[in-house]
């Protein structure tokens, strides 16, 4: 496996990709599953939202996201599907 | 009145809901599916106040929110009550820009409001009101504030009617407007999003012209509809929130410092462990044994107190067996644990309501998923290992439908504390010294049986089903005392309630085998009861774990369907002592079970540790897993299982013996 580097600001990346700390706008939800999707919209996953990470698991997987002023767990797998823009 | 309840999880639904209705409460299920629905009359009033499940939004793709938006489309509802978590207001609101759609007026608690004045979120509520056009009451669940002016609002129908609903970008509600006329219903707005949703419930209203509409509109996004109207959604409670909402930047807060420490990289897993310990310390160990005796006690004296009296009434013998040989061995022998289950109730409960059970869902979620489970699996394993019967329950909080039905037949493998006996018994006799050893293997057992048949289960019966992990941190909360009694006394009732209905009919046939041969004659030895010819019957399939034809010990394996424990209460009765003798040299030197060796033994165990749990646990099965086929799959798999392993533990067993 290759080691990612840390995305620097306006970077377009996969939210999995994303470092524990960073910060980051969601540009676009690439899934064709419509109800993991509409649930990630349920939960305010929206195109253009501020999301942080947060925190991670300690076996590295899932991660703690935090946005609209709350905290939202994903697998990283499922993370792949969300492409972002590195804020900081 | 019919008033629904509505709101996020972890929104304070539950805790406002107790309080509104005190004990006026009615538990039963929602039509056709197993999602619990209480409904209770408020206090004061007549009114009668419908608790719906906790959502986060009104979408098609999950039952809870199916059942709940169904509810409010379909029925008669006079008023929503929407309850709001006041320190995470953006995503609470989402839910109520969908709720404003309907044509049924809504009342927004704005919950939590301690929480957030401590936090320094302030509330214009004057704004808030008059953009989402509804009443709102700032209210404190927990600690009982303005709930008084919520009931008076409510009573006196001092509320607004929510008319002005222009959320959306200016072509879309140009659009809603169009079709509002258009689609046949009491909710023309919700249903006009619908349709321009695509919501596949509610298919059956495209008709040509709604259809060529729609069509018209949605060319000009060039993106999925659903996704625009989430968007637009977001987009004016961002709107909204800047107007009515004044947030402190907070750095730290107290749930960052503490998630600092319990999902620290090292010490997250010794600080799980050091608490699951206590737990079972407290539940499973001397101070939950100690409780079990005390209980054993009461129903001991119960019994010989009404052997007395019934005989002194003159009761005929039979009549005295069957209330005390069966229906209070049967069910005094389920109510020993109910202490101990009051107990586990209560630390569980904690667990929950404090915020940490999601952390281990959390933190572990990485090791289940690799077999197709999810971290929320393991609450219903470390339940189980107290007793599968609040376990299976406890897996409704588990979202993907497969990872929950898995975890449903995968629970009962986890050896409850009710097969603690048989172990202790069987282990002692023949592995003596190595008994801790062989107790330990056992578990160790379990847990390799669980991991494979989830790897199996995904590969064969859910293949290709992909599942996801969306759930979410709540911050730590101070547990509430009167939250606390509400949700352990519901629960320990419900287990009285299963205890007083299916285990009292099946303690009490089984009594009527035990004690009747064929010609109904009343108090024959057991070797010419109906149990031993119906032994006699099945005792070919315990041969090839056991090598020995033997009635008695299948019998007894039958008879741990009632309680686990009653294995060896049965064995004990057939062998001619009284049911609580423990001591394995009494029991293995009598005649009908002199056969037993090390090898059948461990067999034996093995059989009665995985195959079919206890009545109880198959009724919750029944009730989790939805229907009643369903649930003949998972015992039938898990008594074949049983079957195999135990077949195959006595064969190589034995060929170790003759090896060695």
């Amino acid at each position: 496996m290759i080691a990612v580097k840390r995305a620097k600001q306006g970077d377009r990346i996969q939210l999995s990709q994303l470092k524990k700390g960073q910060k980051a706008k969601v540009i676009q939800l690439n899934t064709c599953d419509r109800a993991f999707r509409r649930r990630l919209l349920d939960m305010g996953i929206t195109e253009g939202v501020h999301l942080k990470m947060k925190k991670i698991a300690p076996l590295g997987d899932p991660v703690d996201l935090e946005l609209r002023g709350y905290e939202l767990c994903l697998r990283k797998a499922d993370l792949e599907l969300i492409e972002v823009e590195v804020i900081s | 009145m019919r008033i629904a309840l509505v709101g996020n999880q972890n929104s304070g639904k539950t805790t406002l809901f107790n309080l509104l209705t005190g004990t006026h409460q009615k538990v039963g299920n929602w039509p056709g599916v197993t999602v619990e629905r209480k409904i209770g009359i408020i206090r004061g009033t007549d009114f009668e106040l419908i608790d719906l499940p906790g959502i986060y939004s009104l979408s098609p793709y999950s039952l809870e929110e199916n059942i709940s938006r169904s509810f409010l489309f379909d029925e008669q509802v006079d008023l929503i009550l929407n309850v709001i978590d006041a320190t995470s207001i953006e995503r609470s609101l989402y839910l109520t820009t969908q709720l404003l759609e309907l044509n049924i007026p809504v009342v927004m608690a704005l919950n939590m409001m301690d929480i957030a004045d401590k936090r320094g979120i302030k509330f214009d509520l004057e704004t808030l009101e008059k953009r989402l056009d509804t009443t709102i009451l700032p209210i404190s669940a927990l600690k009982k504030t303005n709930v008084f002016n919520l009931i008076q609002t409510i009573k006196q129908g001092d509320y607004r009617r929510n008319l002005y609903q222009h959320i959306y970008d200016h072509e879309l509600e140009k659009l809603i407007a169009e079709l509002e006329p258009l689609v046949d219903t009491k909710h023309p707005r919700f249903l006009a999003v619908k349709v321009i949703e695509r919501d596949p419930l509610f298919e059956s209203y495209l008709d040509e012209k709604v259809e060529s509409l729609v069509n018209d509109y949605s060319s000009k996004y060039h993106r999925d509809m659903e996704q625009v109207i989430a968007d637009e959604r977001y987009r004016y409670i961002e709107f909204v929130r800047d107007e009515a909402v004044l947030a402190k930047q907070q750095n730290l807060t107290l749930t960052d410092r503490l998630d600092n420490i319990f999902l620290n990289r090292y010490l997250a897993i010794p600080i799980f462990i050091i608490i699951m310990f206590g737990v079972y310390y407290l539940a499973a160990g001397p101070f939950g044994s100690w409780t079990v005796d005390l209980v054993d006690g009461v129903i001991t004296h119960l019994k010989e107190w009404m052997e007395v009296f019934l005989t002194d009434v003159n009761a005929s013998p039979w009549a005295v067996s069957l209330v005390v040989d069966g229906i209070l061995a049967g069910v005094g022998a389920i109510l020993n644990f109910l202490p101990q289950l009051i107990i586990l109730f209560i630390l569980i409960s904690l667990l929950e309501t404090t915020g940490y059970m999601a952390r281990i869902a959390f933190f572990l979620d990485r090791i289940f998923q690799k077999v197709g489970l999810s971290g929320k699996s393991l609450i219903p394993f470390i339940v189980g290992s107290g007793c599968s019967v609040p376990a299976i329950m406890s897996a409704r909080t588990i979202n993907d439908e497969t990872e929950k039905k898995m975890t449903i037949m995968l629970t009962p493998f986890i050896p409850c504390s009710a097969k603690l006996p048989i172990v202790t018994l069987f282990a002692g006799y023949f592995f003596g010294d190595r008994s801790g050893f062989v107790a330990a293997s056992l578990y160790f057992l379990a847990i390799i049986i669980i991991l494979v048949s989830a790897i199996a289960m995904k590969k064969i019966l859910f293949r290709g089903k992909t599942s996801s992990f969306i759930l979410e941190l709540p911050e730590y909360k101070r547990p509430s005392l009167r939250y606390l009694w509400f949700d352990v006394s519901s629960k320990a009732l419900a287990f009285i309630e299963r205890a007083g209905s299916i285990i009292l009919i099946a303690s009490i046939v089984i009594w009527f085998l035990l004690s009747f041969n064929w010609r109904m004659t009343y108090g024959v030895q057991v070797d010419d009861s109906m149990l031993a010819s119906i032994g006699r019957l099945i005792s070919w399939i315990f041969y090839p774990m056991l090598g020995e034809l033997s009635w008695a010990a299948s019998v007894s394996a039958i008879q741990g369907l009632i309680a686990k424990e009653q294995v060896i209460g049965s064995m004990a009765i057939i062998a001619g002592y009284s049911s609580d003798v423990t001591q394995g040299s009494l029991l293995f030197t009598s005649g009908i079970f002199r056969f037993f060796t090390a090898s059948s033994a461990y067999a034996f165990m093995v059989f009665n540790l995985f195959s079919a749990p206890c009545f109880g646990a198959i009724g919750a099965m029944r009730e989790e897993l939805g229907t009643t086929k369903r649930m003949w799959k998972a015992v039938l798999f898990q008594t074949g299982l049983a079957w195999l392993l135990a077949v195959l533990v006595f064969q190589s067993g034995r060929l170790l013996e003759v090896i060695l």
